[in-house]
């Protein structure tokens, strides 16, 4: 093969594997950053319809292999995930916050706090979340829960101890059927931010 | 009139065909990739197959599943078909419980809970394209030859989980030839 007639290959050869490679990055990027597709917001609560099912698209099918494998479908579970406080601030452990709600419209629900990587945090607290059997409520039946590192007297006391950055997931563990069907009917837990070490301004 | 090219039309039609290849491959692929890597850890990497494993209580150090729940007792099987249908148990708990089946995709292919299955649950899983086996009260078909089983089994205190472990215990997950079936 001559120079010119190799040529003449290597440069189309080149601009499809580039092509190839820009395609895979960006289907890396989809699956590692792109929580957003399909999904809902209720207050900093964010949902994903297609947990789980199995008419899932490929792009939701791929971020919630990612960020929530082994989740069950929306039938039996529904699952939100919240990052920031009432102001959309991110979450910090050096702050402290307040979740206060009424009794979510589920046969069970929790709600329970996460690091950056997914796991629990690394604390022996034992205080990983709160959820309908042992959450303690006032007389009117709300409850109230504080997040910290420590738990100050609080009567319900989620940990953050350890935890550096985190997220709260919510669970509805066998919806109610207005639940499933709209979503704005369910009384979201709102939070607050209370204080923060030393940055106060 | 000159005639089209490669690089003039079929040069521009195949970088986007190898930008929706590159792409789609990845999307498509993360999934099998993630349940893989799953189910190698469940499984040590092929030597736990066909069995229950049940998990400890969730703690900090918890690190086989991500976000998992420290409210539920988890128990997991990776399934392989490879040898024919399999038959899953889960005895009957006085508080949610509920077992789901996880195909090769990721997908959430079934789930039942205590609800319907107030006597515990007892099922078998093929594989789709062979024969569908009877004697369970529930038959799954797995659209691949390898997934997960799931239990959950809700208890929050030490004292829940002391019971769900004892309840567990003797919960199936096997192929009908290990049952002698």
């Amino acid at each position: 093969m001559t120079t010119s007639k190799r040529s003449r290959w290597i440069v189309p050869l080149v601009a499809i594997i580039a092509a190839l490679a820009t395609g895979a990055a960006s289907g890396l990027l989809v699956v590692l950053k792109g929580e957003q597709i399909g999904q809902s917001s209720h207050d900093h609560w964010l949902g994903n319809r297609g947990v789980g099912s199995t008419r899932a698209d490929p792009w939701t099918r791929a971020i919630i292999a990612r960020i929530g494998l082994l989740a069950l479908n929306r039938s039996e579970t529904i699952y939100f995930t919240r990052y920031r406080d009432s102001e959309g601030r991110a979450f910090r452990a050096d702050c402290a916050y307040e979740i206060s709600g009424t009794d979510l419209p589920a046969r069970w629900w929790s709600v329970t706090l996460y690091g950056a990587d997914d796991f629990l945090p690394p604390n022996d607290d034992g205080a990983f979340s709160i959820d309908a059997t042992r959450t303690l409520r006032d007389a009117s039946g709300r409850w109230r829960a504080r997040i910290s590192t420590t738990r100050d007297g609080a009567q319900n006391w989620i940990s953050s101890r350890a935890a550096d950055s985190f997220d709260l997931s919510l669970r509805l563990y066998n919806p109610t059927p207005d639940a499933l069907a709209d979503e704005t009917t369910i009384p979201f837990p709102t939070l607050t931010r209370l204080s923060c070490e030393g940055d106060e301004r | 009139m000159k005639p089209l090219s490669f690089r003039g039309l079929a040069l521009p039609a195949s970088i986007l065909i190898a930008l929706a290849v590159g792409h789609l491959g990845v999307v498509t692929a993360y999934p099998y990739w993630a349940m893989s890597t799953a189910m190698d850890r469940i499984s040590q990497d092929g030597a736990a197959v066909n069995q229950w494993r049940h998990g400890q209580r969730a703690t900090g150090a918890s690190r086989r599943i991500v976000r998992p729940s420290p409210d539920l007792a988890n128990s997991s099987c990776v399934y392989d078909l490879a040898d024919g249908p399999i038959r899953v148990t889960a005895a009957a708990w006085d508080g949610y419980m509920s077992v789901s089946v996880y195909s090769a995709n990721s997908d959430n292919i079934f789930v039942v809970n205590d609800r319907a299955a107030p006597g515990g649950v007892d099922m078998m899983i093929y594989e789709r394209g062979t024969a569908r086996p009877s004697g369970a009260d529930l038959v799954v078909e797995s659209p691949s030859e390898k997934g997960i089983v799931l239990q959950r089994r809700l208890a929050p205190t030490p004292e829940r989980f002391a019971l769900a472990a004892a309840a567990r215990a003797s919960d199936v997950c096997g192929t009908l030839a290990d049952r002698g079936l």
